[in-house]
Formats: C-alpha cells, structure tokens, sequence
C-alpha cells in the first residue's frame, strides 16, 4: 500500500515505517501520481482521526494537537466518539439496564454518530474547518466485530461517514495500554469490559480480553484502511512532534489559517 | 448452535466469524449469536399506510387466534423498551436528521426483534406486527436514502411468514384518519419533506411516494395485497382466509366479542 504524505507529496510503500526515515526529497516523486491517489473531496474542509485501543495514548496526543492548532489561530472544531446530547438517554439506559445486545449496542451507537455526522462534521467540512475527532467509525468497527457483529454489515452501516484525510493509529502493546487504564480507573464498566459477551467473570481479565480482540481487529484494518501507525509507548512529545510533522506534510493547513481582517483598525 | 462457528483463541487472535449464516429465515445475515433455523413459531406481517385499518384488523385477529388457542404477541414501530421514548422526544424535537431518525428506527425494530419477537418465536407463538421494516425502509427511501444501504441494514431481519398489505387510497385514509383524530400528524403527511404548505396536499404528495416504494418492496419481498377500502368485515374474513391456511387452522368461523363488535362493520 502506498501513503501520500501531503504537501511535499513524499510517497512511502510503508505505513508502519517510521517517520524520520521518509524520503527527503519531495521532487522525487511526480506530482500526478499523488494527485490519483488523494481521495476526492466535495468539501474544502479536512478531517482528522485518531483511533486505538482505551489506554493507548490517542486522546492525549489529539488534545496536543488541538492546542498546538488553537494556538496558531487555526479554524478547527473538536469531535467525540459517542457525545450527541440526542441519543445519550438512550444510550445511558440501555447500558444502566443492559438491554443491549451487540445489534442494538452498535445501532445507537450509529445513530449517536449519524447525528454528529450530519449536523456538525459534515456541514464544517463543507464550510471549510479543519475537523478533529477522538475515535471515529474504525471504533465501532474494531470493537463491534469483537461483539461478533458481521464486518459487512457494519462496513453497510457507516457508509455515510466521509473518509478521513488521515487517521492515526495508535499502537500500544496490550499490557501497557491495559496497565494504564487499570491504573488509573477505579472500576472497569459493563459494556466497557466487554461482560456481556462472557469472557470471564473477572471484570479486569475479561476487559483484558475484550482489548486484546479489539487490538487484532485494528491490526487488521491498517492496510485496507490506511492508517498511520503511531508507536504508543514513545514519550508524549517525540510523539506529538511526528504527529505535527505528519499533519503539516499531508495537510495545506493555510487553507484553516486565520483569516486577515479586511476591515480597517478603528 | 449453528452460529457458534468462532475460534475463540486468547487475546490478540484474529476472529473467524461463521461463514455467513445466511438462513431462509433471514435476509443474509443472522443475528449474532442467534440461530434463527432453531426456533418455530409465525411471524404475520400487515402493512399499511395510518388509516388503512391495520390497528382494527390487529385487535380482531388477536382475538381469533387466541380463540382458536394459539398465543399471541405483538409488536409495532417505537414499541422498545430500548429508545420508543427517545424516538418520541426526537419527532417532537423536530431538529433530527434523516439519518439519525432511520438509525434510531432500526434500533427500535432490531431491539424488538431481539427481546420480543425472538423468545415469542422460541415458544411457539404466533407474532402479529403492526408494520415492520419495510414501512421504515420506504419512509427512509422517500427521503432519499439509498435502497442498498437499507436493504443492508436489514439485513439481519426475520423474513415473516405472510405479509399481507392493506392497500388504500391516500385520500381515504386522510378522510379515516381526519374523522377519527381531527388533525393528521406531521410526520406521516411527510412535513419535513416541503411538498406542501397545505396540510391534505402534503399528505397525498407524501403518501403516493411511500406507495411507490411500497410497490417495489412488494415485488422484491413478495407481499399479499389486499383491497383496504373494503368492510372491516370482508378484509377479516380475507386475512383469517390465509392465516387458517398458513396455520392448518380447519375452522375460521369467528364473530368478535361485545368488546370488539363496534369494529365489526
């Protein structure tokens, strides 16, 4: 597979390599290629994903990211994974009583994002921000196949989501990630532990396994879905400092800078 | 079980997922975790637009059936203990997308599905529904949601046994409906949609689309039309027709009780 690393249109055949070893000079490679392989946009905006198992490291470094776009003025909206404020209700009361099964589990969670989808990633796009979000459709992908739910099915399920100009993977082994969470949760929850699919009647295993699965599939999704592997158990900012490269290599991030004021000083 | 086809290794392994599942009970896929060849019982469908008759039709073959000692279960749509009241709160909202609304409709069915009509199923009763997914699937399809993203998304259904489908004119069932409630809700005049400002013009609009769907559900999935402007009486007699065949019931003699004789005309 082959990832374009955008501005200076660096081409690697690698995802999994690591950043610093890229090539180094842009004019290398032709620019039609690169233009075949940028997906088409019907929207001036552009949307970046962070994805990985719970304690791998990802919400911290989109949170820096964040900051570090914030800082410099830039037009950017901040999104995540399960917030819609219309099905929360629902969602609450199906995990309060465990009335969720993983069809139902996977339908609102859809729906939660559905309604992200339509009413604030899909009409920033097309107004031009630059769209951040903490988990994405790779989520429920990953986390609904280890509930057994069909991956046509749920492939069917998110069409509607627009394709992400890039999504960060990040990779921590399943001890780290599970000892970071451990340490710092009181107590793992139903759904989240992945008790409703009998693992283990011991919440922390059972949680262990259920992240161990979920792990395999993100693993699976790399190629096909073009993720950016990020190594989890680097330190916070070597991490963030490839982040950024990546970012500004792939994105032309002058399209979300400020815009100068026209109107003149008072 | 036959849907139990998962090698279950320790974590980090890859899982192998039955190989499809697809049953002649089903539309491609099952349920996870279920088995849908394992269990009997009769799934009978009746559609229809409000105002076809469908609710009147539902309380008097309850009635037969449990007469003839069959028991009964119902469902219909926002009818879950899961999110029927959300879906309520979202309609009165109004500020909810398309998408948004046919997801939170397909957990409504799939939740059915799953604690109702499954374990009804599994003891052998007869499930009577109100509307099923088809009705959702051409209401979505009116509001332009592509056909193969909805045929996906139900995929994992059971196929009913019968489906019958009380066909009227949108004029009359605006005329039962108007004489029945006085007023004719929003969104089955199909408001949201900007047909019409006047309220009988945006129903008809709105229905002759949704009849337009229905009649390419009903090629694809086979449905049993029947004429809804006849009697209450002649439309009964049609239906237990059909469901006696489908059940071996030799019998079909029925007059309603005093409870139910007011609809009986």
């Amino acid at each position: 597979m082959i990832i374009i690393v955008g501005r200076g249109n660096y081409v690697t055949s690698d995802p999994l390599q690591d950043i610093d070893q890229l090539p180094s000079n842009p004019e290398e490679i032709s620019k039609d290629i690169s233009e075949k392989l940028e997906p088409s946009r019907k929207y001036p905006g552009a949307l970046i994903v962070v994805e990985g198992i719970d304690g791998s490291g990802k919400s911290t470094q989109l949170y820096l990211l964040k900051r570090w776009l914030e800082i410099n003025g830039y037009r950017l909206h901040f999104t995540e994974w399960n917030s819609s404020p219309l099905v929360k209700s629902a969602t609450r009361r199906g995990k309060q009583r465990r009335l969720l099964t993983p069809t139902t589990f996977s339908l609102l969670h859809a729906a939660d994002f559905a309604d992200r989808c339509e009413r604030q990633i899909m009409p920033l796009l097309h107004s031009g921000y630059l769209v951040l979000a903490d988990r994405y459709i790779y989520t429920a992908f990953a986390r609904d196949v280890a509930r057994h739910c069909s991956p046509r099915w749920l492939r069917n399920l998110y069409h509607f989501a627009p394709v992400p100009d890039i999504t960060f993977y990040f990779r921590a082994p399943l001890d780290v990630a599970v000892k970071r969470i451990m340490s710092g949760r009181p107590k793992l929850k139903y759904y989240e532990a992945g008790m409703d699919l009998n693992l283990s009647l011991d919440r922390a295993e059972s949680f262990r396994i259920f992240q161990g699965r979920i792990l395999a599939q993100y693993d699976e999704m790399v190629e096909g879905d073009n993720f950016v592997v990020m190594d989890g158990t680097l330190p916070v900012n070597s991490l963030q400092k490839q982040m950024r490269q990546m970012v500004k290599a792939r994105i032309d991030l002058s399209r979300f800078a400020p815009k100068k004021s026209t109107r003149r000083p008072l | 079980m036959k849907s139990g086809k998962t090698s279950k290794k320790k974590d980090g392994a890859k899982i192998v997922l039955a190989p499809s599942g697809a049953s002649p009970r089903n539309y491609g896929l099952p349920l996870p975790g279920i088995n849908d060849e394992e269990f009997g019982g009769s799934l009978i469908v009746l559609e229809g637009m409000d105002g076809s008759g469908r609710s009147t039709q539902i309380a008097l073959l309850t009635e037969w059936l449990e007469s003839e000692g069959f028991a009964v279960e119902t469902m219909g749509l926002r009818r879950s203990g899961l999110v029927a009241k959300d879906i309520d709160a979202l309609l009165a909202e109004n500020t909810i997308t398309r998408m948004t609304l046919t997801l939170m409709y397909a957990t409504d069915f799939y939740d059915q599905l799953e604690h109702r009509i499954i374990p009804a199923l599994r003891s052998d009763f007869v499930v009577l529904a109100d509307r099923y997914f088809y009705t959702l699937i051409a209401r979505a399809g009116a509001r332009g949601i592509q056909r193969d993203y909805l045929n996906g998304l139900y995929e994992m259904a059971l196929r009913p046994d019968l489906t019958f489908w009380l066909n009227v004119r949108p004029e009359i069932a605006f005329e039962r409906e108007f004489r029945k409630s006085h007023t004719i809700s929003y969104w089955e005049s199909g408001r949201d949609l900007s047909l019409s400002d006047d309220l009988f013009q945006s129903f008809i609009l709105y229905q002759a689309k949704i009849k337009k769907e229905f009649e390419s559900l009903s090629q694809r999935h086979g449905f049993l039309s029947l004429d809804g402007e006849a009697s209450v009486i002649s439309v009964n007699n049609e239906l237990r027709k059909r469901i006696a065949a489908h059940l071996g019931i030799s019998r079909t003699h029925y007059r309603p009780s005093s409870a139910l004789a007011p609809l009986w005309r």
